[in-house]
């Protein structure tokens, strides 16, 4: 689903995320849900990802184009880049996707380097973007946990082997998907001493930094008790975030 | 052309120039919602409940939603009252119109010293006192609950400072009127009704509860019948003002506070839907005197009709 605005595509960065909401006199489901943008469309259309699971997205679901719906973004840090001579390594497990998408994107239009891309889904069914990945020449290791398309199993099952053969590389690692996913790749990238970027999901009510749903543990150096995925991330280093305690 | 209609409303002693106020833990520290709108259109705005000492809150996940309504744990998360006077206020310096700090102590004793501190603020307009919080595990809800420590909480901080304090009430109590009377008596100035209901949420798959404090206090348009009942039942109880919240998303949920009798009207869970909401709704306020030929926001306040049907 996308929807079309010049200046709000034109002020997006890869990570970002809007809150949107079908109609503001929708009082079931009440609040916004929080959505990254997973790509801008021929320069004014800004893309957002979705799986049916719950009511917001089955109404989402049966909105037909030209219907009005409200947005309140871009919101959040977004995704520092790699500097210029870095490469990129992407982790993805299922919709986790789409911002990972939107910075292949940004990526391209700055550097031609190799981008690798590890990427998990639960069945083919549920497999996106691959084919406008491997335009964009990213290099693709697809998993799925059924086997149903490419390597059976998790995207995260081969991980030492991937980040072992991109070592001499020293890529930066992008990750975003379910948080066991993120805990193993936050830990093995720390263990190849790689700079790791994780782009994490929470309940939010505003995104705004009003209502403090959003909170996450951070590790013991800060003397902050608390991030917010909504104003502090939603990417984070992940050496800042207490895996543990998420 | 007629003149617009007059909104304001006096709340013992503190006059606004409508009755729309930002509800506590909705509305950040003040500063956050200002490039939405001109927080001075506002009647009044009621920050983030402030303890004397700075409370991390409660692990995640802190909220979630149910049918119509939110569900939250926050743990009253904040900076603690002396930072909130230091860095937040300043930047509220050119706000018109009275900013309400939202109090809350663990002892009586933390709402006196809070009292005290505040007394010496000019910024700050009056204050809220939160007895009824259900989230943190001592304190607020023991308060709220019972009227003769509701009435000593209420007492030390009218005692300690000359502004006007305002009480917040728990709908978690079997008879609201009981509270509302003990803190009246006490020396409140005007009561909110309501905070939030206490409630649960299960996940079924994990079958634990949905958050990590596994109860919450349930707001939104879920509970705005309750409200208007608890808001009915103060205001055939107590003479000091009510100021009416639970649920209000719009301009005609204001109205049926108002109708009721509720002096003023707070917007909460709405904030985080739509930022503007507390804008929309005195402008709609406007917009429907206008539309009823209403000179005066006071020609609706307790209004309501009564149903003169007896049972048989």
């Amino acid at each position: 689903m996308g929807f079309r605005s010049e200046s709000l595509a034109s002020l997006t960065k890869p990570g970002q995320f809007f809150m949107i909401h079908l109609a503001r006199t929708t009082r079931d489901p009440l609040l916004r849900r929080p959505f990254s943008i997973h790509g801008i469309q021929d320069g004014n259309r800004l893309m957002i990802l979705y799986n049916v699971v719950g009511k917001g997205t089955s109404l989402l679901s049966t909105l037909r184009e030209g219907d009005p719906i409200s947005v309140l973004g871009p919101l959040g840090n977004g995704f520092t880049l790699p500097r210029p001579h870095e490469r990129a390594l992407l982790v993805a497990g299922g919709m986790g996707i789409a911002p990972l998408f939107f910075l292949t994107q940004a990526l391209r239009e700055v550097q031609r380097h190799r981008i690798k891309m590890i990427l998990g889904f639960p069945t083919s069914q549920e497999v996106v973007l691959t084919d406008q990945l491997r335009d964009l020449d990213v290099d693709l290791s697809l998993t799925t946990e059924d086997g149903s398309l490419g390597i059976k199993g998790l995207a995260t099952d081969h991980l030492d082997q991937h980040l072992a053969q991109e070592l001499t590389e020293s890529p930066v690692v992008y990750a975003c998907g379910p948080i066991p996913m993120l805990r193993k790749v936050a830990k093995k990238a720390g263990a190849f001493h790689l700079r790791c970027y994780v782009s994490l999901e929470s309940h939010m009510a505003c995104g705004l930094g009003i209502c403090q749903g959003c909170a996450v543990k951070p590790t013991k150096s800060t003397d902050k008790p608390y991030y917010y995925v909504c104003q502090d991330g939603p990417v984070f280093p992940a050496e800042m975030i207490d895996w543990e305690a998420l | 052309m007629a003149a617009s209609p007059d909104l304001s409303v006096d709340l013992g002693g503190l006059k606004l120039k409508n009755p729309v106020i930002t509800a506590s833990g909705t509305f950040g520290y003040g500063t956050e919602l200002t490039s939405f709108y001109d927080p001075s259109l506002l009647g009044a705005m009621i920050v983030k409940g402030l303890s004397l000492r700075p409370m991390p809150g409660n692990p995640p996940p802190r909220i979630v939603e149910t049918s119509c309504g939110l569900l939250n744990a926050i743990g009253l998360a904040n900076i603690g009252i002396e930072a909130f006077i230091q860095e937040k206020l300043p930047s509220l310096a050119a706000v018109r119109t009275p900013i309400i700090t939202n109090i809350y102590g663990h002892t009586i004793e933390e709402y006196a010293e809070m009292a005290k501190r505040i007394e010496n603020v000019d910024t700050i307009a009056a204050v809220e006192i939160n007895i009824s919080c259900p989230n943190v595990e001592q304190g607020g809800m023991a308060f709220g609950a019972d009227p003769d420590s509701a009435a000593m909480v209420t007492d030390r901080v009218v005692n300690n400072t000359t502004k006007p304090v305002i009480v917040k009430l728990t709908p978690n109590v079997t008879d609201i009127c009981t509270i509302a009377s003990a803190v009246e008596s006490a020396g409140a100035q005007a009561i909110s009704v309501t905070n939030t209901l206490l409630g649960m949420a299960v996940d079924v798959a994990t079958r634990r509860p949905k958050l990590a404090n596994t109860i919450g206090g349930l707001s939104g348009p879920a509970i705005k019948p309750i409200a208007l009942y608890l808001v009915h039942k103060a205001v055939t109880t107590v003479r000091i003002p009510v100021i009416g919240l639970g649920g209000i998303m719009d301009y005609q949920d204001a109205l049926e506070f108002l109708l009721v009798g509720a002096r003023a009207i707070q917007v909460g869970t709405a904030n985080f839907v739509n930022p503007k909401a507390p804008i929309e709704i005195i402008n709609g306020l406007t917009d429907f005197c206008e539309r009823e030929h209403i000179s005066n926001i006071n020609q609706i306040i307790g209004a309501l009709e009564t149903n003169n049907v007896s049972s048989k």
